[in-house]
């Protein structure tokens, strides 16, 4: 899999409704969900770095892990890791571990590049 | 920006929104955009700190992440419907956009609706409103179905359903089950209904049921059963067909309802409107509805009815000296003795003639109250005058016997006036008019008995018309004249003085008392005729003190409310003083009865009376309902012992011993006792013996006009030539035959 176009990152649209949920900017909103965003990446990360650990993959935690990005990242407008999230996400509840780690390390790649992006927003 | 999708209508200004996540960047996101579309938020981070959180201001809607960890959606969802009040409070469900399991996992833990996550606000907007707006119109809903099952309850009403082509195709609601007795648990099915049904009303139903399934038609109607716990109830029960898409008959619907309480109140007010209060007889509307009922079967049948008008003798006097409740006591003994002598029925009856079949006029039979102490007997069907006679027999005969009312044993008869459709009358009114004369017939000819009505008896009526008005004439016409029946003091075989007794000359005919005094006290006419009576009398005693010395007194009958009139006294005098006669020779009679149904108002009439020397005598005395201790109290100079106890005298031991006393309370009284009617020698010696020396009757003379008492005197009298007198002039014969 390619690195993504950077400027597919964070999708114009997504980023203008969540500022449009904050006009002013008096509520700090955006400010708030990024930091939302980094603090439950901060949480689950170690997660998931501890299920990769060891012979085994915890596909459960995989799940979790996967399904909570697709969601928050959706809602940021990071289309394409939201979209990575969902087939690990199908990956995990169907039990194919079958090339996971690898979506896992690309995934944790694209998280990266959206922090990036994001930080650039503030 | 305003809040989309429909109008804010009847939600809440800003509707409380629960909002549970575990996603923090989604929590704050969705939060944010519910807010600024006009939604209160609280929000929870878990499903445990959502629960938490219910027991303070419960929201309005929850939303809830389906997939958290440790307590998920569903388990939070479960747990929120578990915990009272939260029933049905509206729970959205946030799933994945293919997460079907968690679709259908979250209808089961009992959310209301699921929602696929998406950050376009407006769709959780949108349906969010839709889910308080459903949640409100179900809550109405649950309210509105629990007023109604309250409401049916209060009214003793359920509802019922039948399908033809379902297994249990018949269901009772659980207010439908409790108006049967029965718990909402209990089960109870057609033929459970069924076997409360007595059988001829089942037979009855089941044929009507039939009936309306056949013809597709509703079912109205009442049925009586009876609970397991032995209550009689009617159940009204009202179906209508429901139609499937076909447009055949799928099944009934209806509602069904106690209304014992209606029908014991229609019953009750039915009874007040057709039967007598007092009795429970049937009263005039009923017994005019049942009279035109067998007057009309009996057109048809050309058979004969028997109308009875049943009148209780002198029903006043037992009321004015018993008192009402007394008499009314009286009219219930009397309504349940009549009530015997029928084939009385107390079936109501209202235009329901046509069921009682062939032979349905022998129900109307019975005994009604008209008012008042007034019977009617009712006979169908009667074969002749003599059928009818023999139940007018059967009511005397009930009647021999006392009836024991306010202490005391009273004795009760009747008139009875008989009358025959179609001979004496083709209407009710005819009948009871026909009967009526006929009573009257017999009241005149001494009551307690009956009679059938003829027209000769309607001629009496006419009669007695005629006889009012020519009495109203006779005074002015001088045809009425007064007779006078001498009293003799048996010791002396002398006349003492002498009683005036009203007689009418009427043409060639001589009227007797009995047939215009009554009639005069009727109509009034009494007052001029007594005054008139006063004044002749003091002539006579004028015109005879001038031809052979009279110095006594002649009595005058006056009726007690010529007593009442102030101006008596001043009557009397201008009498005697028109003739120059003393106050004395004119003496007053006035019956018991008379004197003691106006007792307080007559007194003072009495004293004045007495103080300018006028003497006051007690006709009838022994008759009377009084007790003698009054006597005292009265200013009187005489009493006369009643005819009755001097006709018995020497037959009976009663009545010697009724004078006995009557002489002996007169004596300690200072009274002077005469008795009236003495016909015999025998009867003369008795009371003679007794000590009663003073009499008057046919033995000495009958009532005669004035001048020829004048030759009474001188031919009978003064020669000393009369039976009674050798008799009396022998007192120790006398005492002799006495005691034989």
């Amino acid at each position: 899999m390619t690195a993504p176009n950077p400027a597919l990152l964070l999708d114009p649209e997504a980023i203008r409704r969540l500022r449009e949920l904050d006009p002013s900017g008096g509520n700090k909103l955006l400010e708030r969900v990024v930091n939302a965003f980094s603090n439950s990446l901060d949480r689950l990360l170690p997660d998931l770095a501890r299920a990769r650990e060891g012979g085994t993959l915890d596909l459960a935690i995989v799940r979790h892990v996967s399904h909570t990005l697709k969601s928050s990242s959706a809602s940021l407008g990071a289309a394409a890791l939201s979209a990575r999230c969902a087939d690990i996400e199908t990956m995990a509840r169907d039990g194919h571990a079958q090339g996971l780690h690898e979506q896992l390390d690309a995934m944790l790649q694209d998280i990266q590049q959206v922090r990036a992006a994001l930080a650039a927003l503030l | 920006m305003l809040p989309t999708g429909q109008a804010l209508d009847d939600l809440p200004p800003r509707p409380r929104v629960l909002l549970v996540d575990d996603d923090e960047v989604n929590l704050l996101l969705t939060a944010a955009a519910l807010r600024e579309r006009g939604f209160e938020v609280t929000e929870a981070a878990s499903g445990s700190e959502a629960l938490g959180q219910l027991s303070g201001r419960a929201p309005d809607v929850v939303v809830l992440d389906a997939l958290m960890p440790e307590l998920d959606g569903f388990e939070t969802c479960s747990l929120l419907r578990a915990t009272p009040g939260f029933e049905s409070l509206p729970v959205l469900m946030l799933t994945g956009l293919d997460d079907e399991a968690s679709i259908n996992r979250a209808y089961q833990a009992g959310a209301t609706d699921f929602f696929v996550k998406s950050s376009q606000w407006s769709l959780l907007d949108g349906r969010l409103r839709y889910l308080l707006r459903s949640s409100r119109t179900r809550l109405e809903l649950e309210r509105s179905k629990a007023k109604l099952a309250r409401a049916q309850d209060l009214a003793r009403m359920g509802s019922f359903e039948w399908w033809r082509e379902a297994s249990a195709s018949f269901a009772i609601s659980a207010e439908g089950l409790r108006v049967f007795g029965r718990g909402p648990q209990d089960r109870l099915d057609f033929i459970g209904v069924m076997r409360m049904v007595p059988a001829d009303d089942r037979h009855v139903f089941l044929r009507l049921l039939r009936d309306v399934i056949a013809h597709t038609s509703v079912l109205v109607t009442d049925l009586p059963l009876t609970l397991p716990d032995g209550r009689q109830r009617v159940v009204h029960i009202e179906a209508e067909p429901e139609f499937n898409e076909q447009g055949g008959v799928s099944g009934y619907t209806g509602i069904l309802q106690d209304v014992t309480d209606r029908r014991q109140a229609e019953d009750r007010i039915r009874q007040l409107a057709h039967f007598d209060a007092l009795t429970g007889l049937p009263n005039r509307r009923q017994l005019i509805y049942r009279v035109e009922r067998a007057i009309e079967s009996a057109r048809r049948g050309g058979h004969e009815v028997g109308l009875l008008l049943i009148d209780l003798d002198r029903f006043k006097v037992i009321n004015d000296t018993l008192g009402h409740t007394a008499g009314d006591e009286l009219l219930v003994e009397v309504g349940r003795r009549l009530r015997a002598c029928v084939r009385h029925s107390d079936q109501i009856l209202e235009g329901v003639l046509d069921g009682l079949g062939n032979r349905g006029h022998r129900g109307l039979e019975a005994v009604g109250r008209l008012g008042g102490d007034e019977f009617v007997a009712l006979l169908p069907e009667v074969a002749d005058e003599r059928d009818a006679e023999r139940v007018a027999q059967r009511v005397l005969d009930a009647l021999r016997e006392p009836i024991f009312v306010g202490g005391q044993e009273c004795f009760v008869t009747a008139s009875v006036g008989i009358a025959l459709y179609p001979r004496d009358g083709q209407t009710m009114a005819d009948l009871l008019r026909n009967s009526d004369v006929a009573m009257y017939a017999v009241k005149s000819q001494g009551r307690n008995a009956s009679a059938v009505y003829s027209p000769q008896l309607a001629g009496h009526g006419k009669q007695k018309l005629e006889l009012e008005s020519a009495l109203h004439k006779a005074l002015e016409r001088n045809e009425i004249v007064l007779h006078y029946q001498p009293k003799i003091d048996v010791r002396a075989a002398r006349m003492v003085g002498a009683e005036a007794l009203m007689r009418w000359q009427r043409g060639n005919v001589l009227v007797p008392p009995a047939d215009f005094i009554p009639l005069a006290e009727e109509t009034g006419l009494i007052v001029p005729l007594s005054e008139w009576a006063l004044k002749e009398a003091a002539r006579q005693a004028k015109l005879w003190s001038l031809q052979f010395g009279f110095s006594d007194s002649i009595a005058v009958n006056l009726p007690s409310r010529l007593f009442e009139r102030t101006d008596l006294v001043e009557h009397i005098h201008q009498c005697v003083s028109a003739y120059g006669v003393p106050h004395r020779s004119i003496q007053l009679e006035i019956t018991e009865n008379n004197l003691m149904k106006d007792l307080q108002n007559v007194i003072p009439s009495l004293h004045r009376l007495n103080e300018v020397g006028v003497e006051i005598s007690i006709d009838d005395f022994g008759t009377g309902y009084s007790s003698l201790a009054y006597l005292t109290t009265l200013p009187i100079s005489e009493v006369k012992i009643d005819r009755t106890f001097v006709r018995d005298l020497g037959i009976t031991p009663q009545s010697s011993a009724v004078v006995t006393a009557i002489i002996a309370l007169a004596r300690a009284l200072g009274l002077r006792v005469i008795a009236e009617g003495v016909e015999t020698l025998r009867q003369m010696e008795v009371l003679h013996r007794l000590g009663c020396s003073l009499m008057q009757g046919f033995l000495f003379s009958k009532p005669l006009p004035a001048d020829e008492l004048e030759r009474w005197i001188a031919q009978t009298v003064l020669p000393r030539k009369a039976p009674w007198i050798t008799q009396a002039d022998s007192p120790a014969d006398l005492a002799s035959r006495g005691q034989a």
